[in-house]
């Protein structure tokens, strides 16, 4: 059995597997402690990670039911990620494994998910293309076996999630921005406000969304306080609309680019409804299976992270000791072939 | 055995492994009973890279896990070196008859620093101060306490006035020793502070939003 630990953003999260199942799948999710500031503070994002880590691992042992006795190995997320949170986990989790000369395995948050699909129940086999979108990251890959994947597209600028955060915070919504966006947009017309689907023209599989965030500040201008408050599930709409074009557009384009059997997504914005239907209606036009994890699974997550320690290499005691986090924009040995 | 997270993140890569050598020194972890802890002030991530290993390993043995204040430990060192450390053997008096003041470097141009009767009691509890703002502080007391730490090492021009003595530079009192956060810890018994980290400033982001929230309400 194996425990993961994962704190790279702002959810304390720890698991249980025993091997593709899931016997545990704690997340303590601070969103509110960032609430006031629009975004995750990496300073207070590391706070509530020491207050929170111990207690979460305590918890995922007890709902699963186990032991550390019965576990044999310690996984947690090595990067990329905010350096101070995630050495929190990484701490604890090397912690734990040298005091009973465990081995520890270091997981690649993005790695881990892609391995969210190998899960059961109905675990998704490769070859596949997983569209990944949250606040930190927006990524195509295609997965070819269980270790590593290849980096198709990813974001030129900002992540698909910080799109929605930022323009939540402009229409005067909470944060994170993706359920209140998706609330609003329900009363609202898509095709209100023009807005660029950026990249589009751009022949490659790479993202561009900061020219969207504009689009909506600019519009905000134009309306003034009172006309967004008018306006704003019309707003929301167009917003949400664009974002679900360009994801989609590109994921159809590296559909036809290759032979794919399967579609999978991840990440927070994979919980926007608009995005799973237009994905699924793609997915039955192009002929190919569309896997939709739980979105508990979507989300940062550490049975996600257990996941992708099955496949990886694990340390053993004691060549672990001195290892450390690598943050967003540095690499490490554990980058994904 | 005790862990002292002094210092910058780089102790994530070096104090496991000082720990695992210190316990199997020690004859392995069947020996210890106690895991102490430095809850700092300090830098932020060095605190929280030291008690999540603290944790973990309590987690993992089944142990319970001990928080220190930093400068407690540092000033029960420096009550241990006595007036023996103090290079104007004029002004000694003997053991333990000054008050003691640990002053460690906060960086940003500051200090933390905490003031301890003869005896080890708390006059001062921690805080935040600017060097020439706890040099007042000194001046105000009837007798100049003994000074020591990284703080009082890097600020020494601005806090060695009005005949405080401070140990030369390479002086081992300078350093927080794990050893005096295990002694303190052991003594500590159940009611100790909790193994919330000591910061002592908030975080930067909080700042600013005060800041906005003040600026807004003008
Ligand atoms: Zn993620």
């Amino acid at each position: 059995m194996l425990l993961a630990i994962e704190t790279s953003c702002d959810d304390t999260c720890a698991a249980v597997l025993d091997g593709a199942r899931i016997l545990s799948n704690v997340i303590s999710s601070q969103a509110a402690a960032h609430e006031g500031f629009g975004g995750v503070v990496p300073e207070v994002a590391a706070r509530h990670h020491l207050e929170l880590a111990t207690p979460v691992v305590e918890a995922a042992l007890a709902e699963a039911g186990v032991t550390l006795d019965e576990i044999e190995a310690v996984a947690a997320t090595a990067g990329p990620g905010l350096i101070g949170a995630l050495l929190v986990g990484i701490s604890t989790a090397k912690g734990i494994a040298a005091a009973r000369r465990l081995p520890f395995v270091p997981v690649d948050h993005l790695q881990g998910h892609v391995a969210a699909n190998f899960l059961e129940p109905e675990p998704l086999e490769p070859p596949f293309l997983c569209l990944i979108a949250s606040g930190g990251h927006t990524m195509l890959a295609g997965v070819r076996d269980h270790e590593g994947y290849e980096l198709l597209g990813q974001t030129l600028d900002d992540a698909a999630g910080e799109a929605f955060d930022k323009s939540a915070r402009l229409l005067g919504l909470g944060y994170p921005g993706g359920p209140p966006i998706q609330r609003e947009a329900e009363g609202g017309d898509p095709e209100a406000f023009e807005m660029p689907v950026a990249m589009t023209r751009n022949p490659g599989l790479d993202f561009s969304f900061s020219g969207l965030k504009t689009a909506v500040l600019y519009r905000c201008r134009e309306l003034g306080p009172e006309g967004v408050q008018e306006r704003r599930a019309d707003l929301a709409a167009s917003f949400q609309a664009a974002v679900v074009g360009q994801l989609t557009a590109k994921l159809k384009r590296a559909l036809k680019k290759g032979d794919w059997g399967a579609v999978a997504l991840g990440g927070g914005v994979a919980a926007n409804g608009p995005l799973r239907e237009a994905v699924g209606v793609l997915c039955e036009e192009m002929g190919v299976r569309l896997k939709l994890v739980p979105i508990a699974l979507c989300t940062d997550n550490a049975a996600m992270i257990g996941s992708a320690a099955r496949y990886a290499e694990p340390i053993a005691y004691p060549d672990y000791l001195g290892y450390d986090a690598f943050a967003s924009g540095e690499t490490s040995a554990a980058v994904p072939h | 055995m005790g862990l002292s997270p002094q210092g910058r993140p780089r102790h994530a890569t070096g104090l496991l492994a000082e720990v695992e050598a210190a316990v199997g020194a020690a004859g392995g972890w069947e020996a210890v009973d106690l895991i102490a802890v430095g809850l700092g002030p300090g830098t932020f991530t060095g605190l929280r890279v030291g008690i999540a290993t603290a944790r973990g390993l309590g987690a993992s043995r089944g142990l319970p896990v001990r928080g220190v204040c930093t400068l407690d430990a540092l000033a029960a060192g420096i009550g241990e070196a006595g007036d023996s450390s103090v290079p104007y053997p004029s002004q000694a008096t003997k053991r333990n008859s000054r008050m003691v003041l640990p002053v460690l470097d906060g960086w940003r141009g500051e200090v933390f620093a905490a003031l301890y009767a003869p005896g080890g009691e708390r006059i001062w509890e921690p805080a935040v101060y600017r060097p020439e703002e706890l040099a007042a502080q000194i001046a105000g007391l009837e007798a100049p306490p003994s000074v020591a730490g990284s703080g009082a090492v890097r600020f020494r021009h601005e806090l060695a006035r009005d005949g405080v003595p401070i140990p030369d530079d390479s002086d081992p009192v300078h350093r927080v020793a794990a050893r005096h956060v295990c002694a303190l810890a052991a003594v500590a018994g159940e009611e100790a502070d909790g193994l919330a980290p000591i910061y002592l400033r908030p975080p930067d982001a909080e700042r600013w939003r005060e800041r906005d929230a003040s600026q807004r309400a003008k």
